[in-house]
C-alpha cells in the first residue's frame, strides 16, 4: 500500500517546474512513517484516498486505466481534475492524500529553502514521563 | 503506588489508586482554571489528562508533528452532515491552549443577558464576578496587545485594510508574554512565550501539594447513589496508544469535568447520567480563509500568527474578522489544485497573507458517542448561517483588497481561484452549500449546556450537574449561546466562578 499512497502523493507535488517536487524517496519514507505513527483511522482514510486516487481516471479522464499507468501529462491532468471532482466524495477522499503530500513536501528543508522558509528542526516527539 | 505528583503512562499491572479532594478531568482552560482555584483555596486537587506532557523543547516545529504529538485523534474529528469540517482540538496537558492563539478577549454583556432571558442564568451580578476574573487572570497570564516589533507585515497589512474600510479594528490582545513573532502558535509557542495551561496553571497546582495525570483518559465518573465520589480509567500510551495501568481516583468533595465539547457529554453519558439535552445545542464558529496576493513579499511565517481581529460584525450579520499564518506545510495542502498547476501556484507563496472569518453560527448540533471512543458530531449549517459565513468571506476578501492586494484566491468550489479587485462581489453570489467551503471548527460551545431548567440543560448556573450530587462541568460544553468571540477568556472565567462556588459550598457546610 505505501508504493500506491507514495504514487498519488508525488502525483499530486510533482518536480519539473520553478519549484522542487516530491521526491519518491520523500514520499514513500513518509507513507512508512505516517502509516506507522498514526491514528488507525487517519491511516485508514489515507490507504483509501489513494485507492480512489488510483481508480478513478475512468471517471476524470474516461480511461480505463489505474492511475500508475498513465503516462505523466494524463497523470498530471487526473490529479488536477480528482481534487477539484465535483463529487464531494471522491474530492474528500483524495484531500487526505493533498493534505499530506503537502505536509511532506513543506516539512523538507530542501522545498522549504526554495521558498525563503527556514529549516524545521527535528520534532522530538518527546514528553515527560516522570 | 508511585508516591510522585506527577503520573505518566503506566505500564499494565502498574495500577494506581489515589484520594483527592477534587479531581478534575482535563487541563485546558477550563480544568486548569477550575484546578489552580480549588487548589488555592486549599484543597487537594488531582487533573486527569487523556494526552502526555509535553513541554515548549519538546515541541513539534512542523505540522506533521503538530498532528502527531498534539491533535487529538491525529486531527480526525469532524463533522458528519452536509460537509465534513475538521474540530480542531489538542490532546495534551494544557489541551487547545497549547495550539490556539492565546486570544483574549473578555465576556460580552450581551452574553450575559442572552443566558439571563434564554436560560434563567446569568445576568448582571454574574457578569461583575466574570468580569472580575477575567481581569485577575489577564494579569497572571500576561494579557498584553501584540507588540509592534512581533505583528508581521500580515497583521499590519490587516490593520491596513479594516482602517481603509472605516471598521473597528485592532492588533490582538493575547495571553502572550513578550511574543517572539516566531509565527508557531498552532505547533505550541517553543520560546515558551504563549501562557499556555501547561506553563503556569498546571505547575501552580503541582507546587500547591496537588497531582496530575497525564497519558490518562477517564473512562467512568464513579457514583455511590447521585453522588460522583470519583473516576477510573486505563493509561494510554503516548505514541503506540496501547492500554497501560489503570487508575482510580477517589475524590471526597467533588469530580469537575473539563474533558472538551466533543469530550464531557460523552463521558457523562458513558458514565450513566441521563439528561435529553446531554450533547445537544452544540455549536461553533465555522470559519475559512481567503488568501491575499500582494505585490511585495508578505511572509507571513514572521510575526505572531493572528495578531490582528474586528469585531464590527459580530453582532450583526454575526462574523469575527481575523489574521492567520499558516506554515508553508499546512499552505501546501491547503491550497486549490493539483500536479504542476499547484506547484506553480505555490511560487507566489511567499506573497501570500491569510485572513479568515469565523461565523457565528445560530445553528445547533449534537454531540454522541461514536464507535470505538470516538466522538460522531453531527452538525450542519442553516441557509441563514450559510448566507452569513459567505457573506464572512466577502468581507474579508474586502480587507484584503483595501489593503492593497492585487488579487484574492476564495479557495471555494464554483468560483474562479485568483479574483481581481473588481471581482471579489463574486463571492457574496457564491455558493450556499457548506460542501464548497473547506472551514474549520475551532471554536467550541454546548453539549453539557447550564440552564435553570434541568428538562433544558445539563447543569445549572454554578457547573453543577442537575440530579447529581459533587459532579460539575466547567469547559466549553457549559456554553449554551454562540459567544461571538474567542472563547478562552470566558470558559476560564466561568471555571473559576465555578471552582469558587464549590469552595464556598464547602465552607458553607463545614460551618453548618
Amino acid at each position: 500500500m505505501n508504493w500506491l499512497i507514495r504514487h498519488a502523493m508525488c502525483a499530486m507535488m510533482p518536480g519539473g517546474g520553478t519549484l522542487p517536487g516530491l521526491t519518491a524517496e520523500e514520499a514513500h519514507a513518509y507513507a512508512q512513517r505516517v502509516r506507522a505513527e498514526s491514528d488507525w483511522l487517519y491511516s485508514l482514510g489515507l490507504c483509501l484516498g489513494a485507492v480512489m486516487f488510483a481508480i478513478t481516471p475512468i471517471i476524470t479522464l474516461l480511461i480505463p486505466l489505474p492511475s500508475f499507468l498513465l503516462p505523466a501529462r494524463l497523470l498530471d491532468r487526473h490529479a488536477e481534475r480528482v481534487v477539484g471532482h465535483r463529487s464531494y466524495l471522491i474530492k474528500q477522499a483524495v484531500f487526505l492524500v493533498r493534505l499530506n503530500a503537502g505536509m511532506c513536501w513543506g516539512a523538507s528543508a530542501h522545498n522549504r529553502s526554495a521558498l525563503a522558509q527556514p529549516a524545521y528542526p527535528d520534532d522530538p516527539g518527546t514528553y515527560r514521563t516522570d | 503506588m508511585p508516591s510522585r505528583n506527577h503520573i505518566a503512562f503506566q505500564e499494565r499491572g502498574e495500577n494506581v489508586e489515589l484520594d483527592v479532594d477534587y479531581v478534575v478531568v482535563g487541563s485546558g482552560a477550563g480544568g486548569a482554571a477550575a484546578a489552580v482555584t480549588l487548589a488555592r483555596g486549599g484543597s487537594s486537587v488531582l487533573i486527569a489528562e487523556a494526552g502526555p506532557w509535553r513541554d515548549p523543547e519538546d515541541y513539534p516545529s512542523s505540522v506533521y508533528g503538530t498532528m502527531r504529538d498534539m491533535m487529538d485523534s491525529w486531527g480526525a474529528t469532524f463533522t458528519r452532515g452536509r460537509a465534513f469540517w475538521p474540530i480542531v482540538q489538542a490532546r495534551l496537558v494544557g489541551g487547545t491552549t497549547v495550539i490556539n492563539s492565546a486570544i483574549c478577549v473578555r465576556t460580552p454583556g450581551d452574553i450575559f443577558e442572552q443566558w439571563k432571558l434564554e436560560h434563567g442564568i446569568g445576568g448582571d451580578e454574574m457578569a461583575r464576578e466574570i468580569w472580575e476574573i477575567q481581569e485577575a487572570i489577564e494579569s497572571d497570564l500576561h494579557a498584553s496587545v501584540v507588540p509592534e516589533e512581533s505583528r508581521g507585515r500580515h497583521n499590519i497589512l490587516a490593520k491596513k485594510g479594516g482602517d481603509g474600510l472605516g471598521i473597528d479594528s485592532h492588533y490582538m490582545t493575547r495571553y502572550v508574554r513578550d511574543c517572539e513573532g516566531r509565527g508557531q502558535c498552532l505547533q505550541g509557542c517553543r520560546a515558551g512565550r504563549k501562557q499556555s495551561t501547561n506553563l503556569n496553571l498546571i505547575p501552580e497546582v503541582l507546587e500547591r501539594g496537588g497531582h496530575v495525570l497525564s497519558c490518562a483518559p477517564v473512562e467512568k465518573i464513579v457514583f455511590e447513589g447521585a453522588r460522583a465520589v470519583g473516576v477510573s480509567g486505563r493509561f494510554s500510551h503516548p505514541q503506540n496508544h496501547a492500554r497501560g495501568g489503570s487508575f482510580r481516583v477517589r475524590a471526597r468533595r467533588g469530580v469537575v469535568i473539563a474533558a472538551s465539547v466533543t469530550r464531557s457529554p460523552n463521558l457523562l453519558a458513558a458514565s450513566g447520567v441521563e439528561s435529553k439535552a446531554l450533547g445537544e445545542k452544540f455549536r461553533a464558529h465555522p470559519g475559512a480563509p481567503i488568501f491575499g496576493s500582494y505585490e511585495d513579499p508578505v511572509d507571513m511565517s514572521r510575526g505572531a500568527t493572528q495578531g490582528w481581529a474586528s469585531m464590527a460584525y459580530r453582532t450583526e450579520p454575526g462574523l469575527k474578522l481575523e489574521t492567520l499564518s499558516l506554515p508553508l506545510d499546512m499552505v501546501a495542502g491547503r491550497l486549490p489544485g493539483a500536479g504542476a498547476l499547484l506547484m506553480e501556484r505555490l511560487e507566489e507563496f511567499r506573497h501570500l497573507a491569510i485572513f479568515v472569518q469565523a461565523t457565528r453560527a445560530e445553528t445547533a448540533g449534537r454531540v454522541r458517542p461514536g464507535a470505538l471512543g470516538r466522538t460522531n458530531v453531527r452538525y450542519t449549517l442553516d441557509t441563514k448561517d450559510m448566507h452569513r459565513f459567505r457573506e464572512g468571506m466577502y468581507r474579508v476578501a474586502q480587507v484584503h483588497i483595501e489593503a492593497g492586494a492585487r488579487s484574492v484566491l476564495p479557495c471555494i468550489t464554483g468560483l474562479p481561484y485568483r479574483l481581481g479587485p473588481d471581482e471579489i462581489h463574486l463571492i457574496n453570489e457564491g455558493p450556499l452549500d457548506p460542501r464548497a467551503y473547506v472551514a474549520i471548527l475551532s471554536h467550541l460551545f454546548g453539549g453539557c449546556v447550564m440552564g435553570a431548567d434541568p428538562a433544558r440543560s445539563v447543569c445549572d448556573g454554578n457547573g453543577r450537574v442537575h440530579g447529581r450530587t459533587g459532579l460539575y462541568v466547567a469547559d466549553g460544553s457549559v456554553i449554551p449561546t454562540n459567544l461571538g468571540v474567542n472563547p478562552q477568556s470566558t470558559i476560564m472565567g466561568l471555571a473559576v466562578f465555578f471552582a469558587q462556588r464549590m469552595l464556598d459550598d464547602e465552607t458553607s457546610a463545614n460551618a453548618a
